[in-house]
């Protein structure tokens, strides 16, 4: 650090700790008003991409209203309070998933959802949330190098709980969990040599796992390579989300003027292709901004990673940097048609309360572990 | 020590993550870097495609097609109109099942079987994606009902109002305007100059087909902006329609339901028109039909129509070929005359047959004891054969067939309406061609009196005997004698020059005399005539009397047991003398007498004109 404190230190010394400052309040202004500007730019995307539904935004609404509370929260938590219960949630979280796929619950396509009568949630979004954390906190629990049988716990861990999300069955969520637990692995100094090996044993066993894609996920994965030969099925939201960007041109249509999100031509537009909303109505210049506030998101994470307190804090910051900088790069991928559709929402934006939630208490924790003034 | 060793450790793992996370952000950001390329290929260099391709999705050019012309009467009397009739539709693009949403349409009893029936032999892929297909014609109340209570069920389907066509007078012009149908792919494929949609109803016959083109109009468009499932959301821009012209019928309604009524359901074909313009003033040919069920505005049974043995679809009056028998003969005579092979005193024997020579085949006339001495005056009042056996012989086929011609024998004539045939107006030539043979002088002899290979359309009848009437003039038969505002005008078709005008008074006074003379064919008409008419009768062999041991009647006896064996009864002939406004020709199917029964029929019209045009 130079010679020059910061800005809210500086105030501090100037004034008195007694003194409220914004600083102290929202811990890190930026990342916070960055993550505000995006919920409220998402809940009005939201609006336009629901077919104008206010009782959709509502309910977004109030998710994030939750979530942000639940954010500000645990922002107040000391690492240290938290750091060990990872490991005993995730085994909750592990239970959560066995439980939706023994009990599904009624009403929903696929076994992702556990009712509780006044709210619903997928236990998928808390585990990729907790797997990380937990990871983690298993791999800094204390001061010694990991050992062999470490890494091995860590992974089966990792496997386990995204072979159960797969079998829900929601490849996407999977790949996101499978991506959320290597992450802290990767950083923590897992050994190149066997990532290695075990990269070569994916890619031979490959076929294997081709072969046990249920044959509509198959299918979406085909359609990527050869969107066009498909156009009335699967072929048809790749081609109608491209369709919506590339007619946003730079300038975009305006808001609520994207013909393609009015019309319905873009399916799933609330949900995992609300990018091509924002696409068709504001153009490359507003997914440049957009991509611009996520950018100062990450940049705020990693920097609150870099100088945070302790080896557990530093890792499991990044990491929930990285699976946010992921999960954005899959879900614009999908929707320019650079990746499969995997079922990827936008973070933030995207209509979906657990995942808004899961978010939100993510930067939570990021918050609590920046490095600062006690008071 | 150990603390020294842990802040080792501590360095080394936060060495390790650092580079790993520069690895890992620099990965992503290659990987990154590919969707970002793309999403500037999207928005900035590709973006004039998708805006284009974005706008076909959802500006559609919508064809709006004007109401299809009247049909009326020369009065302003409709006789065809147009009436509402709801249609269940479908989108074909919109619909990812089609055979299962029928299924599920005749499930909820929305469509039934017949109505359904219609669409499955239509080719659906053909055609471009926004259109949209009826799948059931003349929804009632109740199905409509039905569907709109599950109509979410499907969103591709729709009920959309059609303009059906009703004739109001039902069956009694049913061949002059013939009947719209759904347009076929070949109707389609082949129309140059109008892009006809699916589903849409074009005229098959009659006036329908031929005056289509007018009668269908200007298509117009409008550009409307629709949802993902083909929903309207607004409209953006409209091209009003050409409306249909109105078609104006010379016939004459009276008229057409006399000789309708005359006909009585029987097989046979009348057409009467005016010899001085060739407009036709009632055309029936039996049995007919009612065009309201082939246009589904009327319910009956299609079946029964299409499948009638006796073809009611089939339009006698212009498309049917019989053999003309005794009403040819004072063309023959006129072509004696001409050539002056006969003149009006040339007398023959007539001993009830004719023979090429004296061991030959005897060609018998109808009376058996034939007619004694007989000219030409005589041999047409008494319609004997054996004269104009004698007289086409003399006058050998060449000069018979170059001179019918002149008449409109074996040539169209033309006339508005759809299907028309030429009749055969046999020579030389056409036998070697058709048959295979060489031409017999006995062939000739057949032709003499209108029987053997020459067949004609009662059509090609009327005109020519018109031209005796206009003493030379035939004009193109017209059943349409206004468009619109565009009155359409008498037109000649053929001009006979080379006959005397003393020779066409006598010919005329002689067929005047076929119904004025006691001798005549057609005395029988003395007791109900009303006008003076000039007329011909004649008797179409079915099976030739060929069997020379049995006498004429036990012969004839024998055949006509069998109805369909029994004689053609013809009858041409105008009116009134002086001064002719009607040609009149009647075939009667089977009828078996020319006098007795086409005959009457013909005076009965005449009288009818005159009395209703004086």
């Amino acid at each position: 650090m130079s010679n020059k404190a910061p800005l809210d230190y500086q105030l501090n010394t100037s004034f008195g700790t007694r003194k409220f400052t914004l600083s102290k309040l929202l811990i890190d202004p930026i990342l916070v008003f960055s993550l505000l500007t995006i919920l409220i730019f998402g809940l009005f995307v939201l609006f336009s991409a629901s077919g104008q539904t206010v009782v959709m935004v509502m309910k977004q609404s109030i998710y994030v209203a939750i979530g942000l509370f639940l954010m500000f929260f645990i922002s107040r938590l000391d690492q240290s309070v938290y750091k060990s219960f990872f490991m005993h949630l995730f085994w909750f979280g592990l239970i959560l998933l066995v439980w939706v796929l023994l009990f599904p619950a009624e009403g929903y396509k696929t076994d992702r959802w556990i009712d509780l009568g006044f709210i619903s949630f997928q236990p998928s979004e808390v585990i990729r949330l907790l797997l990380p954390l937990a990871a983690a906190s298993y791999l800094t629990r204390n001061q010694k190098r990991n050992t062999i049988k470490d890494w091995v716990v860590v992974l089966v861990a990792i496997l386990s709980s995204s072979f159960l999300i797969f079998k829900q069955p929601d490849l996407g969520t999977a790949l996101i969990v499978l991506a959320s637990g290597c992450i802290p692995v990767f950083l923590a100094g897992f050994p190149l040599l066997i990532l290695i090996i075990l990269m070569m044993v994916v890619i031979v066993s490959s076929p294997l796992l081709w072969a046990s894609l249920t044959p509509y996920m198959q299918q979406r994965v085909i359609t990527l390579f050869n969107p066009e030969s498909d156009l009335l099925g699967a072929g048809w939201n790749i081609s109608q989300s491209k369709t919506a960007i590339g007619s946003g041109g730079f300038w975009g249509k305006g808001y609520l003027n994207g013909t393609q999100s009015q019309l319905d031509f873009i399916p799933e537009s609330h949900s995992d292709f609300i990018f091509s909303v924002i696409g068709e109505e504001f153009g490359f210049l507003g997914i440049l901004l957009l991509l611009m506030l996520y950018g100062i998101i990450l940049y705020r994470v990693f920097k609150i990673a870099l100088n945070s307190s302790t080896e557990f804090s530093r890792l499991a910051a990044t990491s929930i940097g990285f699976i946010f900088l992921i999960y954005i790069w899959i879900n614009v991928s999908m929707t320019v048609g650079t990746l499969p559709v995997v079922g990827v929402p936008l973070p933030l934006i995207s209509q979906g309360g657990t995942s808004i939630l899961i978010h939100l208490v993510a930067f939570g924790f990021v918050l609590s572990m920046k490095r600062r003034q006690t008071w | 020590m150990s603390e020294f060793l842990n802040l080792d450790r501590e360095k080394e793992a936060q060495t390790k993550r650092t580079n790993r996370s520069t690895f890992l952000l620099v990965l992503v950001g290659l990987f990154g870097f590919i969707t970002l390329f793309q999403l500037v290929k999207l928005t900035v260099l590709d973006s004039g495609l998708y805006t284009t391709i974005s706008d076909e999705n959802r500006i559609v050019r919508v064809p709006i097609y004007p109401s299809r012309g009247l049909i009326k009467l020369s009065n302003g009397e409709i006789v065809t109109e147009n009436i509402v009739s709801q249609a269940l539709t479908i989108s074909p693009s919109k619909t990812k099942d089609i055979e299962q949403t029928l299924k599920e349409l005749k499930e909820n009893l929305i469509i039934n079987e017949k109505q359904l029936l219609a669409y499955k032999e239509k080719s659906i892929d053909k055609k471009s994606k926004y259109e949209r297909v009826v799948i059931a014609e003349n929804l009632s109340q109740q199905q409509i009902a039905r569907f709109s209570v599950e109509s979410d069920r499907w969103p591709s389907l729709s009920i959309e109002a059609r303009l059906m066509r009703f004739n109001l007078s039902g069956p009694i012009f049913s061949h002059v305007l013939g009947y719209v149908g759904q347009i076929s792919l070949e109707e389609i494929e082949d129309s140059i100059n109008f892009s006809y949609p699916l589903s849409f109803q074009i005229g098959k016959s009659g006036v329908e087909k031929s005056y289509e083109e007018q009668m269908r109009g200007g298509v117009g468009y409008k550009t409307i902006e629709v949802d993902v499932h083909g929903k309207e959301i607004r409209e953006l821009t409209r091209v009003i329609p050409k409306k249909g012209s109105d078609i104006y019928l010379t016939l004459d309604k009276d008229l057409q339901e006399l000789a309708r009524n005359e006909l009585a359901g029987r097989k046979g074909a009348i057409v009467a028109l005016d010899p001085n313009t060739g407009f036709i003033k009632a055309l029936v040919s039996g049995p007919d039909f009612n065009p309201n069920i082939l246009n589904k505005t009327e319910i009956g049974d299609l079946d029964i129509i299409l499948n009638d043995l006796e073809s009611p679809l089939f339009n006698r009056a212009i498309s049917g070929s019989y053999p003309p028998a005794s009403t040819i003969k004072p063309f023959i005579g006129l072509l004696g005359l001409k050539e002056g092979e006969i003149d009006w005193n040339t007398t023959i024997e007539d001993e009830g047959f004719f023979q090429l020579n004296e061991e030959g085949r005897k060609y018998r006339g109808w009376k058996e004891e034939g007619h004694g001495q007989v000219n030409l005056t005589k041999s047409i009042i008494e319609s004997s054969d054996v004269f104009f056996y004698q007289l086409a012989t003399q006058l050998t086929v060449d000069r018979i067939a170059i001179f019918l011609k002149k008449f409109g024998f074996g040539l169209k004539t033309g006339v508005d309406l759809y299907a028309e045939a030429e009749g055969i107006l046999p020579d030389r030539k056409w036998k070697l061609g058709a048959i295979g043979e060489s031409w017999f002088v006995g062939d000739t002899v057949n032709i003499g009196i209108g029987q053997g290979y020459i067949s004609s359309t009662p059509l090609q009848l009327a005109l020519a005997v018109s031209s005796i009437a206009t003493r030379g003039k035939i004009y193109k038969p017209k059943v349409v004698s206004k468009v619109e505002e565009e009155i359409i005008e008498k037109e000649i078709f053929l001009e006979i020059n080379s006959i005397k005008e003393s020779d066409w008074e006598k010919l005329e006074s002689s067929m005047v005399s076929v119904i004025s003379d006691w001798r005549g064919t057609a005395f029988n008409l003395t007791e109900i005539a009303k006008n003076k008419i000039a007329g011909k009768t004649g008797t179409a062999q079915i099976k030739s009397l060929t069997d020379e041991e049995l006498t004429v009647k036990e012969e004839y006896e024998d055949i006509r047991q069998e109805v369909s064996n029994r004689d053609h009864a013809l009858f041409v002939g105008y009116g009134p003398i002086p001064e002719p406004k009607l040609t009149v020709v009647v075939i009667v199917e089977n009828g078996e007498s020319g006098s007795a029964i086409a005959a009457p029929i013909a005076q009965r019209l005449i009288d009818k004109y005159l009395s209703k045009n004086n």
